[in-house]
């Protein structure tokens, strides 16, 4: 059965981030119906009845985290859109952004109006310049045309949305420190609790929501829960996705699928299977540098948040990195972990020592200086900065330490042995 | 990166039967084991603390805001999947926290190794050493060994990052306390984190350097040898210090301080905590008001001019030099009333020193007029620093010749010049040095009795010049602004023939038929407590090291 897209259904097509092309594809139908048929309690209703679970990395269900909100009304509500996208392997909502501004911003005011908003914040990847110009416009638009500002579409409900360009941190993708830097501040992230929820941009209760999660609200309020429901491999894995593939494919991009489609299906059918016939496949990262690796042996899997812990990761932001046999796995590490030491916000210990310490254990290790107490000894670093820190970058680089060096223990050693890197020569990345 | 999970429904504790019962306003909680009962809002942390359990901490200080950035006070508490940093966390009802498991042990081994990766292990060569909590914590809480093999991350060393203050960026463990000390007290925001991951670094914005009131501060609450005073630098290995309680003299605030001695010198003071007064901190004039003490020329000894008029003072003995000066005011009180005798006293000196001075002039030697002039500077500041700069001014008023008042010390000058007033006796004061009077008006007189613990100018045209003990060679009482009454200790012993005001008083009020031993200090104060009402029931001994306020009519 082909699949149809959903997300993707309009990017790609000519001046597919025109309001007038989204008009008139149906958009804007959602939110019309939502406004006057429905209320926020129903709304939130709707989007945890939908099975929709947050797109940006841990896949918390939306739904329920908007129900985290007080029940006061004492101050005001904010949400914050996250699209500073900068997981190393990851670029879906950057497509969004780009090709199909108006699908996201309908789902930012359906949700807007769920929680009760009335002034939302996005946060875009500062390096984004044809996304920030893009969406820019898209929200211009959609002001003329009554979808924000005062009185939205004759219902009473009064949005405003504010586009702020991040400044180039990595770090402000973590959804305390993103808070942080909008409100002028150094993006350092926040002790936890209190929650954002309770506590968030400016002390009020905020919702900060991944940009592809607001594109699933915009389908869930055109179609309904229960025909979303039924997407995907329900009931805890529902709904399309976009799945980010690079590396050693013949097709790197975007696809979207449902949750729950096989790895190698994306791999083989969609990506156009391996870049070099003579190099079998090694390993995948499924989720986004931060997830632990995959062995091709452990391949065979269904890429969904339950599926994939299962398998060991975690489906993150679903950027599928493929390695082939040509990858030297302590260079690849390298690679990650300068990009890591290099976005440690530098606030807390284990981070910021950890991460620099990481990077000239693996340049000794790839220069033919390691020592065979190397190996462990990333281990053990990894495993006392796991848990340790004030945000979750302290596992972002954790996990791919202690799984790589698990994983590929081998090569590890044999950097030891041989003093050096045995794929220098051959490696295809570099 | 994975998105923290947000909280999961507070799991309902099981109310032990070790628990203890909490007031409304309480939780109780069990700390290894313990149980201990905390207010509402307490952090763990704070909760160890109160039941004499020490969580190990670098960024946490009870001044600051919370940071929760070292990871030194992490902690297991039951049903929490990982372990939370006891700063943060508010101690609940029920709570069951262990701060000694081997998983608790671990993590502090690895903080401590993390923290010491890139610190340049130069103890021997800095000041902190003996006091660094780098070195407490390796001692008590560290592996004793490191595994790291690689070259360290290099930062700028001895940088003058303000006026008195020297950064080694290398020492730093960035727990972000200086920053916060400059946002959040001194409120005046010159530092800042800057740079990320291992390259992180202090510092300040351009053409903005570390240079407030209260700089010195942030020294202090330096848990390590990055920031130092740069007066103390390379002075004295911090184990030879003998910190000694005192309060500080410097205006009418009276900060509670430590003062360091070694060799009989000041080499350092620092605040000590005093909610009531100066809460953790201390002004840096505070903090540097030792200076004079070994800056300016001292009065060895008694000096007296030889002849009655015109020759140069030389020394003379104790006995003498108090002869001389009862003689002179004798014969001026003789030849021209008392009316033409009168005196300056000073609102810096001890409740002591007051209560002999009125003991001892006015009522012994008969002196009708005692003025006490006021010092005042700019403005009170938001923190500490009061534009009164007598730290004294209350007890003046309560126990001693009144308080300071301009008016009346002019009049009094204002006498000397026009030759009414043919004898002053100056105590603790240098109105010459101060310009309230010219040097040929004070050289009319034919009585010019001077005690104070330098030479100054007023010191120097005396008839009969006194030496009196300097800051930290004496003990005494002193009244703040909100009239807490504190101790100041004797830190030093007294500079050649130096010797407490009130001593000197006594001496010279005995020669006019002032009764009473007044053997000590403590003594003198047991007599202003049994005669002014404000100080019943206080002594030295009641005073302790906090201080009690006196009750005021």
């Amino acid at each position: 059965m082909p699949y149809e897209p959903l997300l993707l259904r309009n990017a790609g097509k000519p001046g597919s981030e025109t309001i007038d092309a989204y008009l008139a594809s149906g958009g804007y139908q959602g939110l019309r119906r939502v406004l006057k048929e429905s209320t926020p309690e129903k709304m939130v209703e709707e989007v945890k009845a939908s099975g929709l679970r947050g797109r940006g990395g841990a896949g918390f269900a939306t739904g329920v985290k908007w129900g985290f909100l007080p029940k006061t009304r004492d101050k005001p509500r904010y949400l914050c859109i996250n699209a500073d996208e900068s997981e190393p392997g990851t670029f879906k909502d950057r497509l969004l952004i780009e090709k199909d501004p108006h699908l996201v911003l309908e789902g930012i005011i359906l949700s807007a109006y769920a929680i009760e908003c009335r002034t939302a914040f996005f946060y875009i990847r500062g390096e984004f310049h044809q996304g920030c110009r893009v969406f820019q416009r898209a929200v211009d638009e959609a002001y003329a045309k009554g979808f924000l500002g005062k009185n939205i579409l004759g219902s009473g409900y009064d949005l405003d949305l504010v586009l702020y360009r991040g400044a180039g941190a990595y770090i402000c993708g973590e959804e305390t420190a993103l808070l942080e830097s909008l409100e002028g501040k150094r993006g350092l992230p926040r002790i936890k609790p209190p929650f954002p929820a309770i506590v968030g941009l400016y002390g009020c209760p905020t919702i900060i929501n991944n940009v592809e999660t607001l594109a699933n609200v915009t389908l869930i309020a055109e179609r309904g829960a229960a025909w979303y429901a039924t997407i995907g491999r329900p009931p805890k894995n529902t709904g399309p996705k976009l799945y980010c593939l690079s590396g050693h494919v013949k097709r790197p991009g975007v696809y979207e699928a449902p949750l729950g489609v096989p790895l190698m299906e994306l791999i083989e059918e969609r990506a156009g299977g391996l870049l070099r016939p003579d190099r079998p496949l090694k390993a995948v990262v499924p989720g986004g540098s931060s997830m632990r690796i995959l062995p091709a042996s452990k391949c065979d899997v269904l890429m969904d948040f339950d599926s994939l812990v299962a398998a060991g990761s975690m489906l993150g932001s679903a950027a599928v990195i493929v390695m082939d046999a040509g990858t030297c796995m302590v260079w690849a590490l390298l690679s990650l972990a300068r990009f890591y030491a290099h976005e440690s916000c530098g606030q807390c210990t284990p981070c910021r020592e950890g991460t620099g310490w990481f990077v000239k254990i693996l340049e000794r290790l790839e220069a033919g200086q390691g020592r065979p107490e190397d190996v462990d000894l990333l281990t053990d670093v990894a495993n006392k900065v796991e848990g340790n820190t004030i945000c979750p970058f302290g596992e972002a680089i954790a996990w791919p330490v202690q799984s790589y060096v698990k994983t590929f223990r081998e090569e590890y050693e044999e950097h030891v042995r041989r003093k050096g890197c045995p794929l220098a020569a051959t490696a295809t990345v570099s | 990166m994975a998105e923290p999970k947000e909280p999961q429904q507070p799991p309902s504790p099981p109310p032990g039967p070790a628990l203890p019962a909490a007031g409304p306003d309480d939780v109780s909680l069990l700390i290894d084991d313990r149980p201990v009962v905390v207010r509402k809002g307490t952090t763990v942390l704070q909760a160890a603390e109160q039941a004499g359990l020490l969580v190990p901490h670098y960024c946490y200080h009870a001044g600051l805001s919370i940071a929760g950035n070292c990871r030194m006070c992490l902690v297991e508490i039951e049903k929490a999947p990982k372990l939370q940093i006891g700063c943060a966390t508010a101690a609940a009802q029920g709570m069951v926290v262990r701060t000694q498991t081997a998983r608790v042990k671990s993590t502090r081994e690895a903080i401590m190794e993390f923290l010491l990766i890139n610190h340049p292990l130069d103890c021997p060569i800095c000041d902190q050493a003996g006091e660094c909590r780098l070195q407490q914590y390796e001692a008590a809480y560290g592996a004793g060994r490191s595994r790291f093999n690689e070259e360290k991350v290099h930062f700028p060393k001895r940088y003058d990052i303000g006026r008195n203050v020297v950064f080694d960026a290398e020492r730093c463990i960035k727990c972000t306390r200086c920053v916060r000390f400059c946002d959040e007290v001194s409120k005046t925001h010159e530092l800042a984190l800057f740079d990320r991951g291992d390259h992180a670094i202090i510092g300040t914005f351009p053409g903005r350097p570390l240079d407030n009131p209260y700089s010195g501060n942030t020294v202090d609450i330096c848990p390590v040898g990055a920031l130092t005073w740069k007066p103390f630098r390379f002075r004295a290995r911090v184990w030879f210090l003998r910190d000694v309680p005192s309060a500080c003299a410097g205006c009418a605030r009276g900060c509670s301080v430590n003062l360091a001695t070694y060799n009989n010198r000041i080499h350092r003071i620092t605040p000590r905590q005093n909610m009531q007064v100066n809460r953790f901190w201390i002004c840096d004039a505070g903090r540097e008001s030792h200076a004079p003490l070994s800056e300016r020329p001292r009065l060895a000894g008694p000096r007296a001019l030889a002849a009655c008029k015109g020759g140069p003072q030389q020394e003379a003995a104790w006995e003498e030099a108090l002869d001389r000066a009862a003689e002179l005011l004798r014969e001026t009180a003789k030849a021209h009333g008392s009316g033409a005798l009168a005196g300056i006293v000073s609102a810096r000196l001890s409740v002591e020193d007051l209560h002999l001075a009125r003991k001892a002039l006015s009522e012994a030697a008969g002196i009708p007029r005692l003025g006490v002039p006021p010092h005042v500077e700019g403005e009170d500041d938001h923190l500490l620093i009061r534009r009164d700069r007598t730290p004294n001014a209350k007890g003046a008023a309560l126990a001693g010749p009144g308080a300071p008042h301009a008016g009346r010390v002019k009049e009094i000058l204002e006498d000397v010049a026009a030759g009414r007033v043919r004898a002053l006796v100056v105590v603790g004061e240098d109105p010459l040095g101060d310009g309230l009077i010219d040097a040929a008006a004070l050289g009319r007189l034919d009585a010019l009795i001077v005690i104070d613990w330098w030479k100054s100018p007023t010191a120097e045209a005396a008839h009969v010049a006194l030496p009196s003990c300097g800051y930290g060679e004496c003990e005494g009482v002193l009244v703040n602004f909100e009239g807490r009454a504190q101790r100041m200790r004797a830190a030093l012993r007294p500079w050649a023939e130096a010797e407490p005001t009130w001593r000197i008083l006594r001496e010279l009020g005995r020669r006019f038929g002032l009764a009473g031993e007044y053997p000590t200090a403590s003594a003198v104060f047991d007599e202003v407590a049994a005669t002014v009402p404000a100080f019943a029931g206080l002594s030295h001994r009641a005073l302790g090291g906090l201080g009690a306020v006196v009750k005021e009519a």
